[in-house]
């Protein structure tokens, strides 16, 4: 199986936001990169289903040079070949944009499968891989807890809300959104990050005329808008008032 | 499953400026003889190069201008050259202006950086150098055949909190090398082993040391004047506490401030993060962060003890060099460049061991002449007994600061001073009174505005770790449950600048020690100060530990 | 006009799709909205009884079990035919199944989770978290045609719904000829192994203040009233008197349900971060200066296993 694993370069966890002067992007400078992590449970599942059923994998990014990280990353895990769309603009583009970036470097491929993350910690927009199954054509699946694969087709486990799931088959090629957690990334070992220097990422540019489809006018802290209703009294009497304004004021109850 | 084993001609334990200076060395002394290039393993415990670097910094260039000459060209971080500079001493209230800048805290030509951020640079020149940089490798163990050092062993991955293989589980490598040069920084875990094992101290002064803590915070915009340098001296640390804060203006509206205590203070009942919130209470420092946001905080140990505590610094296959060695000067403030220097040593050592086909004790003996023709002792010898001074108080010890700068450090014997863990007196006799119980502190509470508790602060050092592997604490001996309480009244609690130890107490009111190792923060502190001495810090798996972006 | 798609499953309407009605109306202004049902049935009498636009479906056997290609060929049609400004859903699993896809086919900007909408109009901007809720982003679609906004669950609020007079009901006719390339099995229960705190409505959580592993039932015993799950903050987690997908925090999972009860829960950032995003949050603690109470809605200062017990014992009693 070819099978295309699509990694998103992101700001770490811990990182604490730092604005740039008009406030629309973050000042990458402050910032230390590392793979998103839902993308590392479709890249752990890439590469089990190699061991599985043979084939290769390709680690897709798009973005500044910078993105060759998580690229060698994956390479360092065992995956065989990158492909880096490499483009500053790229770095704060939204979901479409990065897709179509992909769908034009990736298009000549012909990948059986395609794996992406559910969404990326950074932006978040949950868009890109569903994006990129319109734009090269295939059909799709989301949130996907198990993959079975055989000839020209895929069984796939999809997660429903409230504890529902659903078995989806469909033909490949086709494009699959991971769920988080349903694996653990191996580690890189030492050969492995040495052999990952020798193999292939392919550069190519981003197609022309691409648009955002989103702008970001501003980026702000969340507010501080709370004023906590402090409840007093003697517990019977404060239980009582806090669920008169949990069913009432709040609605939650 | 089997281990994996690597062999290189040269492992450079650390990614820091020591062992990147010592790996860049590596690759231009084998460009520039031609011939086979030989095969270079760096190994850094982070997740990157500089997520677990901390320092003020200002940079003596010095160092860096020889090893890459063309440093500014090739974008090194420097984010601005000294400017305007001032030293104060502090009192509870006021802050007294040194008339004159003293010389050695004079840093006019200097520059001030983000460790982390120099690190990450040179890490990128050593990878386009084509140098192997296998970061989320932890040195565990130094392999040993006889007396002769062989190699590194990383440790294990995979690990579950009893010790178990989970699913992922990789036994640590075993990297066998010509020569290893030990960078792993201040206190480093291997260097330790290697002291033990090799007796490299003897006839030396016990090491010393220090810690700093560090925050970055954003501040409004025309604050301070960027390129500004300021020194303190005095409060929050009382005449027995030496050490001293900084306040460096970085560009993009960022403060850089920390304070330094040497850990060899009498008070077993001494917080050095409660010194810190005190400093920065302090009106000179809290009128500069009015207003503003705090971005990051950070803790490391910090070598003091100078030229006389600095060890053997070479064996059968081994060399060390860097804060592991101990190459800091504590009266300047500066150790970077030192770093950088003995790790180019170290390497033209290493080079040239490897070339005569000889890596044996005798083969790189030269590293210590080499130290001692360069400016590495030139600095460090004159001062070398500065911290020792300073045992005996601030007053005295500024007089010998003093003395020492005027005669070069001409002087007729040198000063002794024992480990510092060892000046820690019971409560008992500092507080003279039977203390059993915990105490009632009377210390202003963080206000969380400009001063935070420890659990919150240390959310600010990005510090992660994979909480289900085996706590990487060793505490050898419970003295925790016995004798701890009563005789200093369990100062880890005090001294760990990131709430790794609390003692919590079942129903009958008994202590027992709880560590939060994920917490760690790889400062060191605690393998330092203990006063039991039982504390061993080992590394965690591999990439976890702090991210001190921009630190 | 604003096109809402309404969401329904075997018959039954998606309760999030009122939210995207509430959405679509604060979007408004002075223009219509109309509410798309793909599938039809008995759900759409609802959506029309409550008078917020007319009710349009899609009937379809295609559409009686949900494939992404025959959803987007359904809305797709009925956008056609309808020429909406914006399109306005509920940002469901299903919405993240086949919006961006739609979004995609007819090259109009999706925003998605939205958690708020400034101005009305087609000068609105859009207001959704970034960084894992550390920043909020306002954005604006670029381009001259047609937008799609999902609305995050419980950002709007169902019960805000303007009514109004009753609505009719309109088929529209939106050939679906394309058959799905999907083939589904029907949806399944399962005993899920890991808890997914992400998706509970409610959640109360204990902290050090619980004092004992057996203690616990005192709050487990709410969160049955409640029907909310239990949580905890990470020491909790770390003696073991949880399992470790129970914690929320930094180093546990983030969560924004619409209730969230921290019990004896101190609140330091490293928990205040994986919760602060919950809409409604209730802090029950003996410490008046516990940085809790600085997120919290609602606050108890006092002993939890007294005030638990009353607000369990009030909860029961309500729901007789």
């Amino acid at each position: 199986m070819k099978i295309a694993v699509c990694i998103k370069q992101v700001p770490t966890r811990e990182w604490q936001p730092r604005l740039t002067d008009d406030r629309t992007w973050i000042r990458e400078a402050d910032a230390s990169f590392e793979m998103n992590e839902p993308d590392a449970y479709a890249l752990e599942e890439g590469l089990r289903l190699r061991e599985k059923h043979g084939g290769e994998v390709v680690v897709c990014s798009a973005g500044p040079a910078r993105v060759q990280q998580v690229i060698r990353e994956g390479l360092a895990r065992g995956a065989d070949r990158g492909l880096h769309v490499d483009d500053a603009g790229l770095a704060a583009a939204d979901g479409f944009m990065v897709a179509s970036a992909l769908a034009h470097a990736m298009r000549d491929e012909a990948f059986d499968l395609v794996l992406t993350g559910l969404q990326s910690d950074d932006q978040g927009h949950a868009q890109t891989g569903v994006a990129l199954a319109e734009l090269l054509g295939i059909p799709h699946s989301t949130i996907i807890m198990d993959v079975e694969a055989s000839d020209g087709r895929v069984r796939v486990k999809r997660e429903l809300e409230g504890g529902w799931f659903q078995w989806v088959a469909m033909p490949t090629p086709a494009l699959l959104t991971i769920q988080s957690g349903i694996n653990q990334l191996r580690y890189a070992t030492l050969k492995g990050i040495m052999a990952a220097k020798k193999k292939e990422i392919r550069s190519v540019a981003p197609p022309a005329g691409l648009t955002p489809a989103l702008k970001i006018v501003g980026l702000s802290l969340p507010a501080k808008s709370k004023q906590t209703a402090m409840i007093d009294g003697p517990p019977a009497q404060a239980a009582a008032e806090l669920v008169r304004r949990l069913r009432d004021e709040a609605r939650v109850l | 499953m089997a281990r994996e084993t690597l062999d290189v001609d040269v492992l450079i334990v650390g990614g820091g400026p020591a062992g990147l200076a010592a790996a860049i060395r590596l690759s231009q002394l084998a460009k520039a003889t031609g011939g086979e290039a030989p095969s270079i393993a760096v190994l850094e415990k982070a997740r990157e190069s500089g997520a677990h670097l901390l320092s003020g910094a200002v940079l003596d260039l010095s160092a860096l201008a020889e090893l890459l000459p063309d440093y500014r060209a090739l974008g090194a971080p420097l984010l601005t050259m000294v400017g305007r500079e001032r030293v104060y001493f502090l009192t509870e209230h006021r802050a007294l202006r040194a008339p004159l800048i003293p010389p050695p805290l004079a840093n006019h030509g200097n520059a001030l950086v983000s460790l982390n951020q120099l690190g990450r640079w040179m890490a990128e020149q050593a990878e386009a150098a084509g140098i192997d940089l296998f970061t989320g490798f932890a040195g565990q163990q130094v392999l040993l055949d006889g007396q002769r050092v062989i190699g590194v062993r990383t440790g294990d991955r995979g690990r579950g909190k009893h010790g178990e293989e989970k699913a992922t589980f990789e036994p640590g490598v075993d990297i066998h090398a010509k020569v290893t040069i030990l960078c792993d920084g201040v206190r480093g875990n291997l260097t330790k082993q290697l002291r033990r094992d090799l007796a490299l101290g003897q006839g030396r002064e016990p090491e010393q040391f220090a810690i700093g803590l560090k925050e970055l915070w954003e501040v409004p915009e025309g604050r301070i004047e960027t390129g500004t340098v300021m020194h303190t001296l005095g409060h929050p640390l009382r005449h027995e506490e030496f050490g001293g804060g900084f306040i460096y203006a970085l560009p993009d509206r960022l403060v850089s401030l920390g304070l330094v205590v040497g850990l060899d203070y009498h008070d077993p009942r001494f917080d050095p993060h409660v010194a810190f919130n005190r400093f920065k209470r302090h009106p000179l420092i809290a009128r500069l962060l009015d207003g503003g946001r705090l971005v990051r905080y950070g803790a490391k140990a910090l070598p003091e003890g100078g030229w006389n505590t600095v060890p053997r610094v070479y064996a059968d296959g081994a060399l060390i060099a860097g804060d592991a060695g101990s190459f800091v000067n504590s009266v300047r403030l500066k150790g970077i460049h030192l770093a950088m220097r003995t790790g180019m040593l170290a390497a033209e050592t290493a080079f040239e061991a490897l070339q005569r086909g000889d890596a044996s004790a005798a083969g790189l003996a030269s590293y210590q002449q080499r130290l001692e023709a360069s400016p590495v002792r030139r600095e460090l010898e004159p001062v070398r007994n500065v911290h020792q001074a300073f045992g005996h108080g601030l007053l005295p010890g500024l007089l010998f600061a003093g003395v020492a700068m005027l005669t070069r450090g001409a002087w007729l014997g040198d000063l002794h001073g024992p480990p510092g863990h060892t000046r820690m007196r019971t409560l008992r006799w500092y507080y003279g009174i039977d203390m059993a119980g915990p105490a009632a502190s009377r210390e202003v509470p963080p206000d969380r505005v400009l001063t935070f508790d420890k659990v919150t602060n240390v959310h600010f050092a990005g510090t992660a770790h994979d909480e289900d592997q085996p706590s990487h604490l060793l505490v050898h001996t419970e003295v925790c449950t016995t004798i701890c309480g009563p005789e200093y009244g369990h100062p880890c609690t005090r001294f760990c600048p990131a709430n790794v130890y609390e003692i919590v107490r079942d129903a009958g009111g008994a202590p027992r020690l709880q560590i939060n190792a994920s917490n760690c923060v790889h400062c060191k502190t605690c393998d330092i100060m203990d006063p039991y001495g039982v504390i061993t810090w080992v590394p965690p798996e591999g990439g976890g530990g702090p991210q001190y972006s921009g630190m | 006009m604003i096109l809402v798609v309404a969401e329904q499953r075997g018959g039954a309407l998606n309760r999030a799709s009122w939210e995207a009605v509430a959405c679509a109306q604060q979007l408004a202004g002075d223009e219509p909205i109309a509410i798309l049902l793909p599938g039809g049935g008995d759900a759409a009498q609802a959506l029309a009884a409550a008078g917020a636009g007319e009710v349009l479906t899609v009937d379809d056997p295609a559409l009686a079990s949900y494939t992404p290609d025959v959803q987007v060929a359904a809305v797709a049609g009925a956008m056609a035919q309808t020429s909406p400004r914006l399109v306005v859903m509920a940002h469901t699993y299903q919405a993240r199944d086949y919006a961006p896809r739609l979004a995609a086919r007819l090259r109009a900007p999706l925003v998605a989770d939205v958690v708020g909408v400034k101005g009305t109009g087609a000068e609105s901007t859009f207001l959704r978290p970034m960084f894992q809720g550390k920043l909020v982003a306002e954005v604006a679609p670029q381009g001259d045609g047609p937008a799609i906004v999902t609305c995050q669950i419980g950002a709007f609020r169902a019960d805000a719904v303007v009514k109004g007079a009753p609505a009719a009901v309109r088929t529209l006719s939106v050939p679906l000829e394309t058959p799905s390339r999907q083939t589904v099995e029907p949806p399944f229960q399962e005993a899920r192994q890991a808890v997914d705190l992400g998706q509970a409505e409610r959640i109360v959580a204990v902290g050090r203040g619980i004092k004992a592993q057996d203690q616990i039932q005192v709050a487990e015993k709410l969160a049955a009233a409640m029907g909310a799950e239990i949580a905890a903050s990470r020491p909790i987690c770390d003696n073991g008197w949880l399992p470790m997908d129970r914690q929320v925090g930094s180093s546990g999972q983030t969560v924004a349900p619409k209730l969230y009860v921290a019990l004896g829960i101190s609140g330091a950032i490293q928990h205040l971060v994986g919760m602060k995003g919950s809409r409604t949050i209730v802090a029950i603690n003996k410490d008046a200066d516990a940085p809790i109470f600085e997120v919290a809605d609602y606050g108890i200062v006092g002993d939890l296993f007294d005030i638990v017990p009353a607000l369990t014992a009030e909860i029961e009693k309500q729901s007789h």
